[in-house]
């Protein structure tokens, strides 16, 4: 292979493994792609190693020195879609549909298929968290306060993220909003359940996601990985619990509750 | 209420919710219903053995991972998808959001007992969460020759 064309498959592969773990796929997922990606486009002695955060990889071209890559991914946020996206263009590669100048359009729709715009994501939370309130023995009266507590949520999230606010203050932040606004409408209108209402609003920030990846990723061998997920989750769970328990703290000493 | 619309309003409020939280990770429109329904299996299997058999929270979500996995990984063959499209939505009804609440909660109002046993309530579910996942995904492909994305040898 000409040695352009090496060094463009290799950034190709490269590329398609930041991607998966940028949008959200696992750790054995990236390096299962990466591994048939190259072997599908002939890089020899491919060997890639993935972390949660950070990629290394090396390859060796014949009468080449070898090459050797890191790539470092902080931060992760979901992205189904250009997960199945680069999933597909992997399985397309292995059946030899395409070669590197394909693939590499092909990986450049994948990394930018566009997001939902905020509004779609902020109703998603909203309806997310008054359907939970319903589900957790909530009344009719409860789902719209936990609309409400979702809404302010989302809202936090989404400024927060935009000032680069790390996740776990935004956490805090973002259950104490729900906490409080919740508690401050039971307090006017008895009727609603504050429990349910916070519940529903708090599964939006629950740490769903970095337990079954943690779990996943353990089971698959990727100890470290897992490890780093799984304490990912345990802060989550722990900045959620500590908004809850300032709004608590502040309702009371307000004396509403 | 009676009993059946009880259930039934359950499942349609799970599937719209487990459908607006894969609207927030950005899960294709096609995989939808699929990503829904997977997760209104599960949370119906825990409901139903939390109020009809009485279960433990903990025993409850162990059971009912295991058919909202199972559905998972079904959907993924189907739809030739990788699992993690279904299964990350899919978990959010189980994952103990009202356990962590009331474990601050009771922290909060000094309830010792209470504090420790919703803590350690909340803990086991996360667990059981964990291993049912753990069971289903490690189970070899139930039909031969479909071959799932995940499983699929690298080309020589």
């Amino acid at each position: 292979m000409a040695d352009a064309l090496f060094d463009r498959a290799l950034e190709l592969v490269m590329d398609a493994g930041q991607t998966l773990l940028e949008n959200g796929g696992e750790v054995f997922r990236a390096q299962q792609t990466m591994e048939i990606m190259a072997a599908s486009l002939g890089v020899r002695d491919f060997h890639v190693y993935v972390l949660t955060n950070g990629i290394f990889a090396s390859a060796h071209l014949p009468g080449r020195d070898a090459v050797s890559l890191v790539r470092h991914v902080p931060t992760v946020s979901v992205h189904l879609g250009r997960v199945e996206a680069v999933n597909e263009l992997s399985r397309e590669l292995a059946a030899g549909r395409l070669g590197v100048v394909e693939a590499e359009a092909r990986l450049n729709t994948a990394r930018t298929l566009p997001r939902s715009t905020p509004q779609l994501e902020i109703l998603a939370c909203v309806v997310g968290a008054a359907g939970f309130a319903y589900l957790f023995g909530g009344t009719l009266a409860d789902m719209p306060v936990a609309a409400v507590a979702g809404l302010l949520e989302a809202l936090v999230c989404q400024q927060f993220a935009r000032h680069g606010i790390n996740r776990i203050f935004t956490d805090i932040v973002a259950a104490f909003c729900g906490t409080i606004w919740a508690i401050a409408v039971q307090t006017v209108v008895p009727a609603v359940n504050a429990n349910a209402a916070i519940i529903g609003a708090l599964m939006v920030l629950t740490p769903g996601v970095a337990l079954t990846m943690g779990v996943r990723d353990i089971l698959n061998g990727d100890y470290l990985s897992g490890s780093i997920r799984l304490l990912d989750a345990l802060l989550i769970a722990g900045s959620i619990a500590g908004g809850v328990v300032l709004g608590w703290i502040m309702a009371r000493g307000l004396g509403v509750a | 209420m009676p009993i059946w619309t009880h259930y039934f309003a359950h499942f349609m409020v799970a599937v719209i919710a487990t459908i607006s939280f894969g609207i927030t990770f950005q899960m294709p429109r096609r995989h939808y219903l699929a990503c829904g329904l997977t997760g209104a299996v599960g949370w119906m299997v825990y409901i139903f053995c939390v109020e009809l058999f009485a279960l433990s929270p903990a025993i409850a979500t162990l059971v009912a991972t295991l058919p909202l996995t199972g559905c998972a990984r079904f959907f993924a063959i189907r739809h030739k998808a990788p699992v993690t499209i279904f299964l990350l939505p899919g978990i959010f009804p189980l994952v103990p959001g009202a356990g962590i609440y009331y474990t601050a909660y009771y922290f909060l109002q000094g309830e010792q007992e209470l504090f420790a046993s919703k803590g350690g309530e909340t803990f086991k579910v996360a667990l059981a969460l964990a291993l049912g996942i753990a069971l289903v995904c490690s189970l070899p492909l139930p039909l031969p020759g479909r071959v799932d994305d995940e499983h699929r040898p690298p080309p020589s």
